[in-house]
């Protein structure tokens, strides 16, 4: 029972922040590699409002958020834009320096000290009993709720309304987009916020559960081969994937080793690439990725 | 003469900042007239369209002389959405809807113009091909050739032009249902009132709905005239209608050469 609890929280985790690389992948062809450092941003991000709205913790929790779908915008309209028209390599390239920096950035401003932006909201992680003999964290279920919530209303944003249809457009025939009146730079542009903001939830609750230090941006590479797992190009495969990656760690580390936590997604990753390169639902010819 | 809708003056399109695909091309375009671009393949009639519709960063391709007017206003180079905004919505040759869109979704994606009715105007496209309709929840990959034109066609009027660019209309269609699309075509001139601007390589079937055509080769204009003079020029006779007059048939070199020759002298 512990167990399938363990797996929930983790798939949660790695479904939260594959969903970002599969949106940015999905509407404009490009990986981001910078996504776990912009999932940090954001926790940091969670930290710097906790401290400035003490007293307040939703006003904190809100502004976090706002801020984190703000810094997606401005990476894309600062950096992504001149993109496009390059390559894509070039692009993944602009992305893996931009995480680099941003890496950098953060420990200059923050430290590498363990924060707890919990604490600093003024908030405690209870333990709450799920059936007789498993427990869960008050940010666990946090995490698992805030996964659900987000996947649900990415499916109906991307399936009812008129803006997810048109992202989804956009992905497929940027040009026929274009030429029916889409504009490219919008949808990029909200890709990149609607990404950053949903990994930056990650990062806040990830780091509201374990605590807050540069090492964290592990967890934002080890959710990328769950999102390959499952396809790049669909979002019911990062949520299959990240489901996959996370009950082989959970079991390998419970029976094997604990150490094998970080090696085991991507074990998985390589026996995926080799077996069945598009993943469990990607498209077969987007192959063309770096 | 009635108003000018669209103009071209001297357009030259080079693609990878090298190679030269449209040179000195000048057409008029007037409003509510149906006007044919013909040619072979290779000609420049698609980098044409593709220069008025506007081209994306993707394309590496740029109007480095020249002048598009549309409604005396210059337009080259402006993003195609803003283009479309404008009102010129094109049907290009290839990847013509989104595939993993249904029908319905299709024409959702489309951006219509400010102060169009957007309500009144899908319903008018799906009076105009009972088609769609009936088929709204079907996945645009799945549909025949004849049916992915008709969305095509539909999704670009959905855009509310007021100038349609159709390239390659009969392309890989059997010739009932390019008949059919070419009446739909005629129906949207008198129905929405659109001008239609059409690419073709089958001259036969584009100089029966045109009021006037231009013939295209080597990326410039090299002929032009009302249908019943094109249809009357020899060339045309010879290339596009595939009519030897009981002779032997010319080979394409061979009526080159004399075009060429033409050209030059007079």
């Amino acid at each position: 029972m512990q167990l399938a609890v363990n797996i929930a929280v983790l798939a949660s985790i790695y479904a939260l922040i594959s969903c970002g690389y599969v949106l940015i992948y999905r509407v404009s062809r490009v990986l981001s590699l910078a996504h776990g450092e912009l999932m940090m941003l954001g926790a940091y991000g969670l930290y710097a409002t906790a401290s400035l709205f003490s007293g307040q913790p939703l006003v904190a929790v809100a502004a976090a958020l706002a801020l984190s779908l703000l810094v997606g915008v401005l990476v894309y309209v600062a950096l992504m834009w001149r993109m496009t028209g390059e390559s894509v390599l070039a692009a993944v390239l602009a992305t893996i320096a931009l995480g680099i920096l941003l890496r950098g950035a953060m420990i200059l401003m923050f430290g590498t000290q363990t924060r707890h932006p919990l604490e600093e909201l003024g908030w405690t992680n209870a333990s709450i009993e799920v059936g007789d003999d498993a427990r869960i964290s008050g940010v666990g279920l946090a995490l698992v709720l805030a996964t659900t919530v987000c996947y649900g209303l990415l499916f109906a944003f991307l399936r009812m309304t008129r803006w997810g249809i048109r992202m989804r457009a956009a992905g497929q025939n940027p040009l026929l987009a274009a030429q029916r009146g889409i504009g490219l730079h919008v949808i990029y542009a909200l890709a990149w916020g609607l990404a950053t903001l949903t990994g930056g939830l990650a990062g806040m609750l990830i780091a509201s559960d374990a605590g807050l230090e540069s090492t964290m941006v592990v967890i934002g590479l080890k959710a990328f081969p769950a999102a390959l797992v499952g396809g790049l190009d669909s979002l019911a495969g990062a949520l299959l994937g990240s489901l996959v990656i996370a009950t082989a760690e959970v079991l390998m580390v419970y029976y094997v080793d604990p150490l094998l936590s970080d090696v085991v997604p991507f074990f998985i990753l390589l026996a995926m690439l080799v077996v069945r390169p598009w993943g469990f639902f990607g498209s077969r010819e987007e192959l063309d990725r770096v | 003469m009635s108003d000018l809708l669209l103009r071209l003056e001297g357009l030259e399109v080079v693609y990878h900042r090298v190679i030269t695909a449209v040179q000195g091309v000048s057409l008029d375009v007037p409003q509510g007239g149906i006007v044919a671009l013909l040619g072979t393949n290779g000609a420049g009639k698609t980098t044409t369209l593709r220069a008025i519709s506007g081209f994306i960063g993707l394309d590496d391709a740029r109007v480095t002389e020249g002048a598009i007017h549309y409604r005396g206003e210059r337009i080259e180079n402006l993003a195609p959405h803003r283009i479309t905004a404008r009102g010129i919505a094109l049907v290009p040759e290839r990847s013509k809807v989104f595939e993993n869109l249904t029908i319905a979704e299709n024409l959702e994606a489309v951006v219509t113009r400010r102060g169009a009715n957007r309500r009144q105007l899908v319903d008018s496209i799906y009076a105009l091909f009972p088609a769609l309709a009936r088929l709204r929840a079907r996945e645009a990959g799945y549909l025949s050739g004849g049916e992915r034109q008709m969305l095509a066609i539909g999704s670009a009027l959905a855009c509310a032009p007021d100038l349609l660019l159709v390239d390659e209309l009969s392309q890989g269609l059997a010739p009932v249902v390019v008949e059919e699309l070419m009446d739909q075509i005629l129906r949207v001139r008198v129905e929405l009132g659109t001008t239609v601007l059409l690419v073709e390589q089958n001259a036969h079937i584009a100089l029966e709905v045109a009021d006037y055509g231009y013939v295209m080769e080597n990326g410039r204009i090299v002929l032009d005239g009302t249908p019943e003079r094109l249809r009357a020029h020899a060339d045309i006779q010879e290339f596009y209608l595939g009519a030897g007059g009981g002779q032997r048939r010319r080979s394409y070199r061979e009526v080159k050469q004399y075009r060429r020759s033409r050209r030059w002298y007079g």
